[in-house]
């Protein structure tokens, strides 16, 4: 979009949300005989937390309930400090896909006095593309996070991230801290401008480098005696390297292969750059690297898993790929052991309740519960440099604080409570499944699914519109998948699953047959879930035409 | 569960026993007895024992003794160096940076993928190194990287040491784009001409004289700002100093005959002809300037430039006193180089000797790597092949293929952990995170209860 129309908008917006932001009330809480976690000390078995003003006033077990505060009962109840995801990119509207065969990049109008093609500007930065309202967060707040650092998934040069509480009716009032970091992923550009390789990716990184170390010594030659020297160019995208080069601003670089970390790692010690690796996927492989050189992982709990059903013809699996699957959830413990600093993030995960599991299997291969929490919370707080201001529950820290019913790790657990900046918000109550139901739904009746579906599937960069009309006998389930842009076809293997459904449907589309999984999970009349191909997952969502 | 888990770590620590059993003799000593040894150097020995001390061949000679060293015997079997490939692009992650004419600011070293299986392979065909290179899309291509396959090892351990720099070069159709369309709406690249690619690549010499004289003043103190450094023009600066080995791709005699006058006339050498298949008609001149060629032995007809060879090019080349390599350019002809170098005796006559040089000591003379590898001779590294026959014989395989003395490749140790592998696979196959959405987590009650054993140490690299 136009930076001077976002701008015009985000100011427009500020302007228009700051009323309700103000009127927005901050009151004290108290929450009592809960159990609280306070990740920087030992575990409270019953106590109080206050809150005033946004911060946290005093925990502890003799804290005096003040008479304004409204009480929140935390009998069986646990208090954790808001859980922070470190890699998203929330708040930030998606960049609309470009048309194919459309114009590229460079007839587009661009505003930017960068001589970088798009893809390759550091100076960019997240905050100021943060869309206001906090109506947006609704989703991952009800999970427990209250705290995300966020940066577009754009180009090779990704920009400056920003730590954002998720709350806040303007974007101002959301940022805990930007700049944080310049972000790197290892890709090419679009439209087959350099650099169209992966070497050469790294060709165009280290040119940059070298020229922004240039560039900092002539400018400072210029700074220091500017007489009898020609006024140099100014360079926004090589000047926003500097940081980096100085020491300043971390880099993270976006690698979750052994190969890819040593890449990062290579690159970052040419350059004595402050290195972080996001993702990090196969980090225990290169553990000693990481810990030599003092490179802390911003690790996805999106574990690789099969998404295909089986198919006869299809090619076996790679050994490599089994064997990943089975040791990326041991990749936590290891960490640990080898004392490399860690946080979790959520990476692509589509369903945040798969966070959640994916931390229990990280516990069940070796990871403590507690370490489990930290990863979530302080530990994060830690890496971003606001371990003072939050990331466990201290005096005087921000009220980031997550209530929930049983234990934050518990397959059972349900978020009740959760205060961002001091403010509270109530998730829905999401109705309990029967214990079992998880596990393959082998006990309790099976869900409804039939009926007719109309669903929304999203492959990246277009919008694909389709019916599913389900008949269910059972945990069995039949049907047809038709769309105007595909012919109808029945569904097979269809099943209901713990929540929701899944089947395999063969699609023509193109002149190709594709195999197409659909995972949905179902609440109501709504569902959400996974279309998956091999070319890629893609989302699904839809409603149910009551019958 | 617990029962699963349990299997589980049975397999991880058989497989790395036998990985340890492969991989782990550095710094034991290694008898080879009684082998018939084509040293590529100094003829065929009979009989004879090799000695391999610290990765280096120590001794060579009849009823050698070493009572420490691990005997493997060779009765009649033979023993031949390691062959070298002056031309893959295995374990490389891309291979063309095709958006310009001029790309030597990219390297094939930042894109090493070490657990690429091509390695392995290669190893069970009994090759010991390899030259990496970008991709002929452009007059000047990437930079190049010479390995040694030391495959489970990390990154570093693969990098040839003391292997000369070098960078590859490409003419004909693949750069004149004659094979690619061109998108309607767009321009073709330049240059689209077999002239245009001589011009693109005299500019940027021409750019990389201006640019060391650039340097060569700032550094004689004539001017104050220093130069920028331009990772582009560097590498060229390199190859004008000789300090920097050429690889030229191309088909045309023609096109190499033309890219060797233009390093005449600035002052470098070419150091190898990539493919030639119409090389045999420039010999005297390829032999003259030194050059060497690296070609196909009988692999021909597949685009218009590549018609006009035959399979005495090896020969012709050879008999005007060229270095000749055969390469693979392939991950499955890299699997059979020594068949090959076979073929020279058949077309020509190649003496069988000078035939085994063109997938050993040839190569690694034009990579500059001669003076450690590529023959058997006291003092060069133990880069070394034991075949089951004449490596000759389309009947003959690799039974054990070493680099640096250390076993990476044993025929039977390979059979034997087969049957481990596809109980790993079972294995794997049947856990959560392998099956399809829907069947998971369908286990026994009683599994259910019980906690899995302690995490085991992590081991480096230790799971492939």
């Amino acid at each position: 979009m136009n930076r001077l129309i976002s701008r015009a908008m985000l100011a427009a917006l500020c302007v228009l949300t700051f009323a309700s932001a103000m009127s927005a009330q901050v009151g004290s809480y108290a929450i009592t005989n809960a159990k609280i976690v306070t990740v920087s000390g030992s575990v409270i078995e019953k106590g109080t937390v206050v809150i005033r003003n946004g911060l946290i006033e005093s925990v502890g077990t003799g804290v005096r309930v003040p008479a304004d505060a409204k009480v929140l009962d935390g009998e069986g109840m646990t208090v954790y400090p808001g859980l922070i995801d470190t890699r998203s990119s929330l708040g930030i509207p998606q960049t609309p896909a470009r048309p194919q065969g459309g114009p590229s990049a460079q007839t587009q109008q661009d505003e930017s006095i960068s001589k970088y093609p798009e893809g390759l500007r550091p100076e960019v930065v997240a905050a100021s593309k943060l869309k206001a309202g906090e109506a947006q967060f609704a989703n991952q707040r009800n999970a427990g996070f209250t705290t995300a650092l966020t940066i577009e998934d754009e180009g090779i040069f990704n920009g400056q991230s920003a730590l954002i509480n998720l709350a806040g009716e303007s974007a101002a009032e959301m940022i805990v801290r930007s700049p944080w970091a310049q972000h790197v992923s290892f890709r090419t550009l679009r439209g087959g401008n350099f650099p169209s390789s992966l070497m050469g990716t790294f060709a165009a990184l280290r040119q940059m480098f070298l020229d922004a170390r240039r560039h900092a010594k002539i400018l400072e030659m210029y700074e220091k005696d500017p007489r009898g020297m020609k006024r140099p160019d100014r360079d926004v995208s090589l000047e926003a390297l500097i940081p980096l080069l100085n020491g300043e601003q971390p880099i993270v670089f976006n690698a979750n292969s052994e190969r890819e970390i040593i890449r990062a790692l290579d690159l970052a010690k040419e350059f004595g750059l402050k290195a972080f690796i996001s993702g990090g996927q196969e980090s225990w492989k290169v553990a000693d690297r990481l810990k030599d050189q003092n490179v802390p992982v911003l690790l996805s709990l999106d574990f690789p898993k099969r998404t295909l059903t089986e198919h006869k013809e299809a090619e076996p699996e790679t050994l490599e790929t089994l064997r990943l699957r089975v040791e990326v959830p041991k990749n936590p413990a290891r960490l640990k052991q080898a004392g490399v600093n860690f946080a979790f993030h959520t990476g692509e995960l589509k369903n945040l309740r798969d966070f959640f599991a994916n931390a229990r299997e990280a516990v069940t291969n070796g990871l403590s519960e507690a370490d489990a929490v930290r990863a979530m919370t302080l530990s994060a707080a830690e890496i971003f440099g606001v371990e003072k201001q939050t990331g466990s529950i201290e005096a005087g820290k921000i009220a980031n604080l997550v209530v929930v019913k049983g234990d934050l790790l518990d397959e059972k657990a349900a978020v009740t409570h959760v205060f961002v900046d001091g403010k509270e918000f109530e998730p829905p109550k999401r109705p309990e499944r029967p214990a079992g139901t998880a596990a393959g739904n082998t006990t309790g009746a099976p869900a409804n699914v039939a009926g007719t579906w109309n669903l929304t599937i999203e492959p990246p960069g277009q919008t694909v519109g389709a019916t599913l009309v389900l008949t269910q006998q059972g945990n069995v389930v039949t049907g047809t998948l038709s769309s105007p842009v595909f012919p109808s076809a029945p569904i097979r293997d269809g099943r209901v699953t713990a929540n929701g459904f899944s089947f395999l449907v063969t699609v023509s589309f193109g002149g190709m047959d594709i195999d197409v999984t659909f995972d949905g999970r179902v609440t109501g009349n709504e569902v959400e879930g996974t279309a998956d191909t091999v070319q890629g997952p893609a989302a699904f969502r839809g409603t149910r035409t009551p019958r | 569960m617990k029962r699963n888990w349990k299997l589980l770590l049975t397999g991880i620590a058989l497989a790395t026993m036998f990985a340890a059993g492969v991989f782990a003799q550095n710094g034991t000593d290694v008898l080879i007895r009684n082998a018939t040894v084509l040293t590529a150097a100094k003829g065929t020995l009979q009989n004879t024992d090799i000695l391999i001390t610290n990765g280096k061949i120590a001794r060579i000679g009849k009823n050698l003794r070493a009572p420490n060293a691990k005997v493997i015997d060779a009765t009649g079997k033979f023993v031949s160096p390691g062959l070298i490939d002056c031309h893959s692009h295995a374990m490389l992650d891309s291979i063309n940076e095709g958006s310009s004419a001029v790309t030597s600011m990219v390297t094939t070293s930042d894109v090493l993928d070490t657990t690429d299986v091509t390695i392995y392979r290669a190893l069970a065909g009994g090759v010991t190194a390899a030259n990496l290179l970008h991709g002929s899309a452009n007059p000047i291509g990437g930079l190049n990287t010479v390995v040694k396959f030391k495959y489970g090892r990390p990154m570093d351990e693969f990098l040839f040491p003391g292997a000369p720099p070098g960078i590859k070069f490409a003419l004909g159709e693949n750069v004149k784009r004659a094979n690619s369309n061109v998108l309607p709406g767009s321009s073709r690249r330049y240059p689209a001409t077999r002239m245009g690619t001589m011009e693109v690549i005299r500019d940027a010499f021409i750019r990389a004289r201006d640019y060391k004289k650039k340097w060569d003043d700032f550094k004689a103190g004539k001017t104050k700002i220093e130069p920028r450094r331009d990772i582009e023009l560097e590498p060229l600066v390199e190859v004008l100093e000789g300090k920097r080995l050429v690889h030229a791709h191309g088909y045309r005699s023609d096109e190499h005959l033309n890219l060797m006058l233009i390093a005449d006339e600035f002052g470098f050498k070419i150091a190898t002809l990539q493919h030639g298949l119409e090389a045999y008609k420039i010999a005297p001149e390829i032999s003259q300037r030194g050059t060497g060629v690296s070609i196909f032995m009988d692999y021909w007809g597949y685009k218009l430039e590549a018609y006009d060879t035959i399979p005495y090019n090896a020969y012709i080349l050879w008999k005007n006193g060229v270095v000749v390599s055969l390469n693979s350019d392939s991950g499955e002809r890299i699997r059979r180089l020594n068949l090959e170098a076979a073929k020279t005796m058949k077309y020509g006559g190649v003496p069988e000797e000078e035939a085994l040089k063109m997938v050993t000591l040839n190569p690694a003379k034009q990579l500059g790597v001669d003076k450690r590898t590529g023959s058997i001779e006291v003092g060069k590294d133990a880069d070394i092949v034991v075949w089951s026959g004449h490596p000759f014989s389309p009947f003959s395989h690799a039974e054990t293929t070493m680099v640096d003395g250390e076993v990476f490749f044993d025929r039977k140790q390979d059979l034997a952990r087969r049957g481990q592998l596809k109980a790993e696979r079972e294995r794997l196959e049947k856990m959560d995170a392998n099956l399809p959405p829907g069947k998971r987590g369908k286990k026994d009650a009683e599994d259910k209860e019980e906690k899995p054993e302690a995490t085991p140490v992590p081991t480096k690299g230790g799971n492939r």
